[in-house]
C-alpha cells in the first residue's frame, strides 16, 4: 500500500519483535505467520488520513514499544469464574494472553468439537493463507503474524451445540513493557449446524494490546448466536476482526456491547456468499472519559435474497469518542437484496464526539437498502413529559438514557449477559453524573 | 384550589396569553373552549411548568402556593397532573415501569414507603379494567407504537394511577372515536370527588355531553372573553366561535 505511514520504525519495531518469536521455538503456524508478515510489511501502518482509519488515531498505538507476553502467566482460578456466565461452566474456553490454556478452560461436552489451527484439514489450512494473502486490515495481518495457537470450533452437519458456548479472553498485561496478544479463532459450522457463543474479553490490569481475529464459516442453513462483551481496561487497546462467511440460508446473529478502551475498534466483513443468508448487527456502547469505540464493516451482498440488518447505539459523554464507518455493498445480481443500517449516537456532553460514514454501494437494480444515523442529545419532549408525571430532572435524564442503550441490550438472548450489562454499562451512565 | 391572576405568557417573543384570570375551586370542572390559536394550549404549558413557555405577568397560585416557584416535578409532585394533547412516545421505557416509578415518586413526596411492585400490578390491573385496556400495554414501551386513541386511555391511566388534585386535560377528545371518548369520560368521571378538580381544554362541545362542567370559558385571542355555564357550550355549538369572538 503506498499511502502508509510513518516511520518505517513503527514497522520494524514489530518485524524486531517476530524474530524474538521465532528465537523462542519455531512455532506451529510458521507458514501462516509468514505470509501474514509479509503482508503486513507490504501493507504498513496506514497514514491518519487513510479511509480505514479516518477515525482513528493509532499513532499512540505504533509508537508504543511492545513486548511479547510472558507465557505461563498465572491468572487463578478464582478471577476465571468471576467471568464465567451461569449456564457456560461446563463449556467454557479461556485464552489467557491470547493463547488457549487447557487448565483454565472446561471443555468435556465439546472437546470432540476443538482442533487445534495447526492440526486443521487441508481446505482451511489452503483458506487461512489465502486470507493471509488478501488480508487488507494490517492490524488483522500483524495479529496473524504473532498468532501462536490458533484453534478451530468445529461444529458437523446437523449438529446442535446445546446450551451456550463461552470464550474467555483474559490479559493480563504483565509482562515488561506492554504486551500484543493475539488470539485466533475459527468458527467452523457443517450443514444445519448450530452454536450459540458468548465471548467476553477482560484484563487482570491495563496495559496490553489485544489483537484477536477471528473467522466465522458457516455452510447451508447453519446458525449462529454470538454476543461479545468487551470490558479491557481503559489504557488497553483492543482491535478485533471477525470475517464471516455465509453460505445458503445461513443465520448469523451478532451483538457487542462495549465498554471502551483508549482505542477499541471492532471490524467485521461479512459476505452473504449464497441466497437466503442473513447477518443480524447489532452493538452497543457506553462511552465516558476519553474513550473510544470504533466501528469498521463492510458488509457484501453476493447472492440474491439476502437480509442484513445493522443497529448501533452509542451513549457518548465526557471528551469520549463514538466513530463508524460501515458499508454495505450490493453486488451486481444480488437482486431482493434487505438491508439496513442504523446508528443513533446519544450525546451527553459538549465535548464528546461522534463520527460516522454510513454508506452504500448499490449495483442491482431491485434491492431494499436503507441507512441513516442520528447525532442528539436528550430529547427535550420525552424530557418534560417525565418531569410532569414527578420524576426529576435527573432521574428523567437517566431513565431516557438508560432506555436509549436498552433498546439494544435487550436484543441479546443471553438473561445472564442482559442481567450483568444492565449492572456494568447503565451503572457507568449512573455514575458518569449524565 | 388554583387562582390565576391577570396572566401573560409569551413564547419566543410573542405575547400569547393577555391577562387570563380564572379561580378553581375544589369539585369543580371547567371548560376552556375556544379556536384554534386562541392560547388554549399555551395555558395548559403554562400550568405544567414547560421550560419553553415564559410567564411574563400575573400569577398563579396552587393552594397559595407560588406556581411559578415550582419546576414540572415540583408541580406534579404537588397534585398537578396534564393529560398532554399529543402524549410523547417514550421507546425503551416500560409503561408498567414507569407508571410505578411516577406512582412511588409521588408517595415518597408525601412521606409514605414505596409500593411493592406486586401490590402495585394489582392497582394498575384494576385502573386499566376500568379504562378497558388490555394488558398488553403494560409491556409497551411508553406510548411508543400506540395509535391516537390509545395514548389518549394511557393518559387517563397515568391519571388515574396519579390521582392528582387538580387535572387539565389538553384535548383529551381529539383523536377519540365515540366509543374510546365514552370510556375515556367514563375514566374521568370515576376520578372526580369533592377534593379534586378538572380544567377540560377542548375544540368541541362533544366531550362535554360525557364531562358535564360547571363552568365553560371561551378563550380568544389570548383571552377569556365570555365565561358561563354549561348551556354556553351548546350555544356555541349552535353558532360557531364566531358568535364570541365577533363580540371582541
Amino acid at each position: 500500500m503506498s499511502d502508509t505511514l510513518v516511520e518505517s520504525s513503527a514497522e520494524s519495531a514489530f518485524l524486531d519483535l517476530h524474530k524474538k518469536l521465532l528465537e523462542q521455538g519455531r512455532p506451529a503456524l510458521v507458514e501462516l505467520q509468514e505470509a501474514a508478515l509479509n503482508r503486513f510489511e507490504l501493507l504498513g501502518f496506514p497514514h491518519s488520513k487513510h479511509e480505514m482509519y479516518t477515525f482513528v488515531n493509532i499513532k499512540g498505538l505504533v509508537a508504543t514499544s511492545f513486548s511479547l507476553p510472558d507465557g505461563g502467566v498465572n491468572v487463578s482460578e478464582d478471577f476465571v469464574a468471576g467471568h464465567i456466565y451461569p449456564d457456560c461452566e461446563r463449556q467454557c474456553l479461556v485464552f489467557v494472553d491470547g493463547v488457549f490454556n487447557r487448565g483454565l478452560s472446561r471443555f468435556e461436552g465439546v472437546s470432540a468439537n476443538l482442533v487445534s489451527l495447526s492440526e486443521a484439514d487441508q481446505e482451511l489450512k489452503d483458506y487461512l493463507s489465502k486470507t493471509a494473502e488478501n488480508e487488507n486490515d494490517v492490524f488483522a495481518a500483524l495479529s496473524t503474524a504473532f498468532c501462536s495457537e490458533g484453534l478451530v470450533f468445529k461444529v458437523d452437519d446437523n449438529t446442535q451445540i446445546s446450551g451456550t458456548v463461552q470464550v474467555l479472553f483474559v490479559s493480563t498485561g504483565r509482562s515488561v513493557g506492554p504486551a500484543m496478544h493475539a488470539p485466533r479463532l475459527v468458527w467452523q459450522l457443517g450443514k444445519l449446524a448450530e452454536v450459540k457463543v458468548i465471548e467476553k474479553f477482560v484484563g487482570t490490569e491495563g496495559g496490553y494490546f489485544i489483537n484477536s481475529v477471528q473467522d466465522w464459516l458457516l455452510a447451508e442453513g447453519a446458525g449462529v448466536s454470538f454476543t461479545q462483551v468487551q470490558v479491557d481496561s481503559f489504557d488497553s487497546w483492543h482491535f478485533s476482526k471477525t470475517r464471516v462467511h455465509l453460505n445458503r440460508n445461513a443465520r448469523f446473529y451478532s451483538s457487542n456491547a462495549s465498554s471502551g478502551t483508549q482505542l477499541a475498534r471492532h471490524h467485521y466483513e461479512v459476505w452473504l456468499k449464497e441466497e437466503g443468508s442473513e447477518l443480524r448487527l447489532n452493538g452497543v456502547s457506553v462511552l465516558d472519559g476519553k474513550e473510544q469505540v470504533h466501528n469498521f464493516i463492510r458488509i457484501h451482498h453476493e447472492a440474491p435474497q439476502c437480509i442484513s440488518h445493522q443497529h448501533f447505539k452509542n451513549v457518548v459523554n465526557g471528551h469520549a469518542r463514538s466513530s463508524f464507518d460501515g458499508t454495505v455493498i450490493v453486488n451486481e445480481g444480488a437482486q431482493l437484496t434487505n438491508s439496513d443500517q442504523l446508528i443513533n449516537n446519544l450525546m451527553l456532553s459538549n465535548d464528546c464526539h461522534a463520527n460516522n460514514k454510513p454508506n452504500l454501494m448499490i449495483f442491482a437494480d431491485d434491492v431494499k437498502c436503507t441507512h441513516g444515523v442520528t447525532i442528539g442529545q436528550i430529547d427535550e419532549d420525552q424530557w418534560f413529559y417525565l418531569q410532569t408525571r414527578g420524576l426529576s430532572a435527573k432521574s428523567s435524564k437517566e431513565l431516557l438514557t438508560r432506555s436509549f442503550a436498552q433498546s439494544i441490550i435487550q436484543t441479546i438472548e443471553f438473561p445472564e449477559v442482559v442481567e450483568e450489562l444492565n449492572g456494568t454499562l447503565l451503572k457507568k451512565l449512573e455514575a458518569t453524573n449524565v | 384550589m388554583l387562582e390565576i391572576k391577570d396572566l401573560h405568557a409569551s413564547v419566543e417573543g410573542n405575547e400569547i396569553l393577555k391577562g387570563i384570570s380564572l379561580s378553581i375551586k375544589k369539585g369543580e370542572i371547567h371548560a376552556v373552549m375556544g379556536p384554534n390559536g386562541s392560547g388554549k394550549s399555551t395555558l395548559a404549558k403554562i400550568l405544567s411548568g414547560h421550560p419553553s413557555y415564559e410567564p411574563t405577568g400575573g400569577e398563579i397560585l396552587l393552594e397559595g402556593k407560588n406556581l411559578f416557584d415550582m419546576d414540572a416535578e415540583e408541580r406534579s409532585l404537588s397534585g398537578i397532573f396534564m393529560g398532554f394533547q399529543y402524549p410523547v412516545e417514550v421507546p425503551g421505557v416500560n409503561n408498567a415501569e414507569f407508571l410505578r416509578m411516577a406512582f412511588n415518586a409521588r408517595r415518597v413526596c408525601a412521606g409514605e414507603e414505596e409500593m411493592d411492585p406486586l401490590d402495585f400490578d394489582e392497582l394498575l390491573s384494576e385502573k386499566m379494567k376500568m379504562l378497558k385496556m388490555e394488558n398488553k400495554y403494560k409491556e409497551r414501551s411508553l406510548n411508543d407504537g400506540f395509535s391516537g386513541g390509545e395514548k389518549k386511555k394511557n393518559e387517563i391511566l397515568q391519571m388515574a394511577i396519579l390521582e392528582p388534585k387538580l387535572a387539565i386535560l389538553d384535548e383529551t377528545d381529539s383523536g377519540l372515536d365515540i366509543d374510546a371518548l365514552r370510556i375515556v369520560a367514563e375514566g374521568v368521571n370515576s376520578l372526580r370527588n369533592e377534593n379534586n378538580a378538572l380544567i377540560l381544554i377542548t375544540h368541541y362541545q362533544r366531550l362535554l355531553d360525557y364531562i358535564k362542567p360547571d363552568f365553560v370559558h371561551v378563550m380568544h385571542n389570548g383571552l377569556i372573553v365570555k365565561s358561563g355555564d354549561k348551556a354556553l357550550a351548546h350555544e356555541l355549538e349552535a353558532q360557531g366561535y364566531d358568535w364570541v369572538t365577533a363580540e371582541n
